[in-house]
């Protein structure tokens, strides 16, 4: 009675409450929980939901649908989408219909991610531009057939703010001159890898497009001609530069001199940028936030150091990579109040004092990296645990001398440390775990090569660190199926697990495994005890698993391989190599898993060269990225290879 | 002092080095000439005022009388001014147009070092002053020989020949018009034997023919190139009158640019007054008249086009950008037999091999309709949940593979059949499609 009558209650509210109720719904699974309540309640969500991001695209045109007010739609997890499923989709699904059902779900689109949807061209492009005249934002980021027909298609979307074109591959100057003339209310632009745009490209891209904000021209052959053509961007606040090999201390005086608004400047990898490259950048904004100089300075400079007094506001620093002195420390410390990030990853002459100086001022420090200082001890952590009560994030990688004691001062002093990496620090133990796991916010725990750990120390974090969801346990051989255990009791959010070489883990282990329902990445090579028993475990309670690396578990039969064939829908990638798996099981995983774009199947002991034709003829249309071994090249039959290379699948011969 | 002669004036700064009283007396000399010019400008005003409409030969003959007026004076002016300043006296020939500019305005500032002199007056000279017979005035200025001054003039006379293109400014009267007749710019051959009537295009080769007609001909001084008698006697600067009325390289037009040798009028003439009947083998769109024009664009065409979406193509990609930054709207054009190719080559081969749905006809060309696509898909597809469901691996079909409870290893041995079968249909489908 009592239940009938507060549901009775939820049930009366009124609409415009309901939608309070479900806005204030934060997490994914609790609006999922919301809209399976009642049809009221899944109304509500159809009718507030504004992005969808989706998995499968065989449910595509049902989801359109059932979602007309969508602003943002993600398809970068869809790789078989391509120009025929958009034609379909706006014909069928979209205001070509005749049923008002149906809808306009295009129309008020504001937000379209394609990354990685290989197989549209030019003509689905046009198609979708054509169709969505809201369109703010796109991400084509690793279309690798991207090129300059696809970019002039998308310029005819004129509103477009935001545009990431990410390793574009094929895309010229042309297609960028398209993208810049059309689309002039640009104000990010994100351009990596784009190897084949010039100074032409650039310096036009900053004519016609003035309101950009953020440009990102990283690993591009671009000289210091763009940079002072970049430097007449007057609402310029990001620039990304790293890896830019031909650019040098010239081009970022024109840098001093222009981009007024410059906030944040990435110059990492730059091999032709010096110390005094960077007084030209530092002396001409004063109110920089970020900069990040990684290998490209061979020494923190005391003339670099003296200009950097002035930047009072900078927030990050990062100068991986580069020799500083117990001094330096002083003087940053002394000026970079506001620093919330330091990036010190594999500086030389960091040390216990350094740190000691550093954290003494700077006490908002939220990220500290500390990658490869081999020198620091507990002192330093004991001094930045003390000090940084707001740290998040401590990378201590190959620190070699810390040991529980600097852990105890974290677990005393840093309750919101999130995420720590303790990879290879041999001095970690299962003390030093008892005292971190009451770091409770703990979400990323990297224990690689920590061999003095055991299932004991997994326990403490198993009990204490529910938040966990990514952690890595890469050759710690002191862990077995107790740890996992433990570790499946407590930590339920994980969503990411590394037992690599983890050899003391047996069938009974992965059962434990197959309890994390949240699990979509594991990574498990050569665990030799395991058998097809264990997998099926992992495949039958890991729904999400999207990503499976069991290379070298030679021991598993193909009875694991036809469950994972039948459970793991959700697989994106798998690594079989060195796998017995036969021709059968092959020819199942790969054609029953719809989701799958991309498999390594290298040195198949079991399989034929037939098996693998079948295999690949099985997800020919949807596989993405496949690695085989090598001289299947001239065994498999062209006509499979052809269609491969057709849809944009790439195949690496190993 | 006031009637001297140039001469005496020239004695005059030889003898004595400098005297101030002398130096009065040129002052107060060079005053009343440079009055002298001002009246002279002034009728030159009026008279160009009067006569500004009826353009005949008594104005060609008044300017004359005014320039040759104008120059003299200057003359006069420059020999004074040298003799005041006889450290300068070298380097005085180049100062010439700017004392003649200058004149009217009542005095001469000279730069303190003659280099300064030299350097700033000449960009003028370049640029056109209104005063066209520098030599004579470098022939008196210089206290050196005739020879060496013919030297100079023949320098100067080269140096506008190659450089003045465009914009030579010759003042209208100090050179000889002449214009050929259409018929005779578009015979093919110049040079007629007088003897046979054979035509040549150049004179060597009618020279070389001649020897055919004779011994006369065959000896070396008639073999030899004429040389120009010319150099000795100061020339008459030759120019050409294109003979298409209405053309500004006519002669009667009103901003006349005269054309400077014969090949000029022809080029001229062919390139702007006649059809164009040279096509070009490679693109068959661009014309010319002139066969060198057709020649030099065949080396560049067809390689590296930059097409801009206005239609201009240019041969190098930073000129098209330069074009399209220039222009509002324009972007660079992406060549159309490459939008032809891509879907037939690619995408259409790609479908019909995998042979799983005829998507193919869902690849609408960009000019048309979404509407028209949408008929041709619903022909094509029977089905669209069946386009949308994993591939070969029907849902429908198989409905028991995806409940996951079931314990499906029982019967691999059918559900594999099924995967044998279906795959063997693909293999017949794309061996039939």
């Amino acid at each position: 009675m009592l239940s009938f009558q507060s549901s009775k209650n939820v049930l009366s509210l009124a609409e415009d409450l309901l939608f309070r109720i479900y806005e204030l719904l934060a997490a994914e699974s609790d609006r999922k929980s919301f809209r399976l309540v009642c049809r009221e309640f899944r109304r509500i969500d159809s009718l507030t939901r504004r992005h969808l991001r989706v998995i499968r695209i065989e449910f595509l045109p049902i989801l359109l649908r059932k979602y007309p007010r969508l602003q943002s739609l993600d398809l970068s997890a869809c790789p078989r989408i391509d120009d025929g499923v958009v034609s379909l989709l706006l014909t069928r699904v979209g205001r070509g219909s005749n049923s008002p059902s149906l809808g306009h779900w295009a129309w008020g689109l504001k937000s379209l991610v394609l990354s990685r949807a290989t197989g549209l061209r030019f003509s689905g492009l046009e198609m979708l531009t054509r169709a969505c005249p809201c369109l703010e934002s796109v991400d084509v980021s690793y279309c690798c057939g991207f090129g300059d027909r696809e970019a002039a298609a998308l310029s005819s979307a004129v509103g477009l703010r935001e545009l990431n074109m990410d390793k574009c591959l094929q895309l010229t100057d042309v297609g960028l001159a398209k993208i810049a003339v059309g689309c002039s209310k640009l104000e990010k632009l994100s351009l990596k890898w784009c190897m084949e745009i010039t100074d032409l490209g650039i310096d036009l891209l900053c004519k016609k497009c003035v309101d950009l904000k953020y440009l990102d021209v990283s690993y591009l052959k671009v000289t210091n001609e763009s940079l002072h053509s970049i430097a007449s961007l007057l609402k310029l606040e990001v620039l990304g530069l790293m890896a830019c090999p031909l650019i040098d201390d010239v081009g970022l005086q024109f840098i001093e001199r222009g981009c007024p608004s410059l906030k944040v400047i990435d110059v990492s990898r730059c091999e032709g940028v010096s110390s005094s490259g960077l007084i030209y950048v530092v002396r001409g904004h004063r109110n920089l936030l970020e900069l990040n100089a990684g290998y490209c300075l061979s020494e923190l400079s005391t003339a670099l150091l003296h200009q950097m007094k002035n930047l009072n506001h900078l927030e990050v620093i990062r100068i991986d990579g580069a020799r500083i002195s117990e001094t330096s420390f002083q003087v940053i410390s002394a000026n970079c109040k506001s620093l919330v990030e330091i990036g010190l990853s594999k500086c030389v002459g960091v040390t216990n004092m350094g740190i000691m100086r550093l954290v003494s001022a700077c006490i908002n420090l939220r990220v500290l990296n500390l990658t490869c200082c081999h020198s620091i001890t507990d002192t330093a952590i004991s001094a930045i645990a003390y000090s940084c009560r707001s740290l998040v994030c401590l990378k201590v990688e190959s620190c070699n001398m810390i040991t529980e004691k600097g852990l105890c001062q974290l677990g005393s002093f840093c309750l919101l440390l999130e995420e720590i990496d303790l990879t290879d620090c041999c001095g970690v133990n299962d003390k030093g775990l008892e005292y971190l796991s009451r770091c409770s916010e703990l979400s990323c725990l990297k224990l690689g090569l920590c061999t003095n750990i055991s299932n004991k120390g997994l326990s403490y974090i198993g009990s204490n660190c529910l938040k966990i969801h990514e952690l890595d346990l890469y050759r710690c051989t002191g862990i077995g199926d107790d740890g996992l255990e433990a570790l499946s009791n407590g930590c339920k959010k994980l969503r990411k697990l590394n037992l690599s070489y983890c050899n003391a883990v047996s069938d009974r282990g992965l059962a434990y495994i197959g309890r994390l329902e949240e699990l979509s990445d594991l990574e498990m090579r050569a665990l030799h005890k395991i058998t097809g028993v264990g997998l099926e475990a992992v495949a039958v309670g890991c729904k999400k698993l999207a990503d499976l690396d069991m290379k070298h578990c030679e021991k598993v039969g193909d009875s694991g391989f036809w469950a994972l064939a039948y459970y793991s829908k959700n697989l994106r990638q798998i690594n079989l190599s060195y796998c017995g798996i036969s021709d059968m099981a092959l020819c199942m995983v790969m054609g029953n898993l719809s989701r799958l774009q991309e498999a390594k199947l290298v040195h198949l002991s079991n399989s034929t060269v037939e098996g693998v034709e079948l295999a690949l003829r099985a997800c020919c249309a949807r596989i993405k990225k496949v690695k085989l071994f090598a001289p299947l090249r001239f065994m498999l039959s062209s006509e499979i290879l052809e269609i491969l290379h057709a849809r944009g699948c790439i195949i690496r011969w190993d | 002092m006031q009637d001297g002669s140039v001469n005496d004036l020239l004695q005059a700064s030889k003898i004595q080095d400098w005297d101030p009283s002398a130096m009065l007396n040129n002052l107060s000399f060079l005053g009343q000439k440079i009055h002298q010019l001002q009246d002279l400008v002034y009728l030159i005003i009026g008279r160009k005022g009067q006569v500004l409409g009826r353009p005949d030969e008594l104005l060609v003959q008044q300017q004359q009388l005014v320039t040759a007026d104008l120059t003299s004076i200057i003359v006069q002016l420059i020999s004074t001014a040298g003799s005041l300043l006889p450290s300068v006296k070298q380097t005085l020939s180049a100062a010439t147009t700017s004392l003649g500019q200058c004149g009217e305005f009542g005095g001469v500032v000279f730069p303190s070092s003659a280099q300064g002199l030299n350097d700033g007056v000449q960009p003028q000279n370049a640029g056109g002053s209104k005063v066209s017979e520098l030599p004579n005035s470098v022939d008196i200025t210089s206290n050196n020989g005739n020879e060496q001054s013919n030297h100079i003039i023949e320098e100067h006379e080269l140096k506008d020949e190659e450089d003045a293109e465009e914009g030579e400014n010759l003042l209208p009267g100090t050179y000889e018009i002449l214009q050929l007749e259409k018929e005779e710019i578009l015979a093919p051959h110049t040079h007629f034997c007088t003897i046979c009537g054979k035509g040549f295009k150049r004179d060597a080769n009618l020279r070389m023919h001649m020897r055919g007609h004779g011994d006369e001909y065959k000896t070396p001084g008639a073999l030899a190139k004429p040389t120009k008698e010319s150099s000795s006697e100061p020339t008459i600067i030759k120019r050409y009158s294109c003979p298409y009325a209405g053309c500004k390289r006519n002669k009667d037009h009103k901003k006349f640019q005269p054309l400077k040798t014969i090949l000029c009028v022809k080029n001229h003439y062919k390139r702007t007054h006649c059809d164009k009947s040279y096509i070009c083998s490679r693109c068959n769109t661009k014309k010319f008249s002139v066969i060198a024009d057709l020649k030099t664009h065949e080396k560049h065409c067809g390689k590296d086009k930059w097409l801009c979406s206005c239609g201009t193509t240019f041969s190098r990609k930073d000129k098209l950008f330069g074009h399209i930054t220039l222009f509002q709207g324009h972007t660079p054009a992406i060549p159309s037999d490459e939008i032809k190719a891509a879907p037939a080559g690619t995408s259409d081969g790609a479908t019909n091999k995998v042979g799983s749905v005829n998507f193919n006809l869902s690849y609408v060309s960009s000019e048309s309709e979404v509407q028209s696509s949408s008929m041709d898909i619903k022909g094509g597809i029977d089905d669209a949940v069946g386009y949308f469901s994993p591939l070969s691996f029907d849902t429908c079909n198989f409905g028991g593979f995806h409940e996951f409870p079931r314990p499906p290893f029982d019967d691999s041995e059918s559900s594999f059949a099924f995967l044998l079968s279906r795959s063997c249909n693909y293999s017949q489908k794309s061996g039939e499609e």
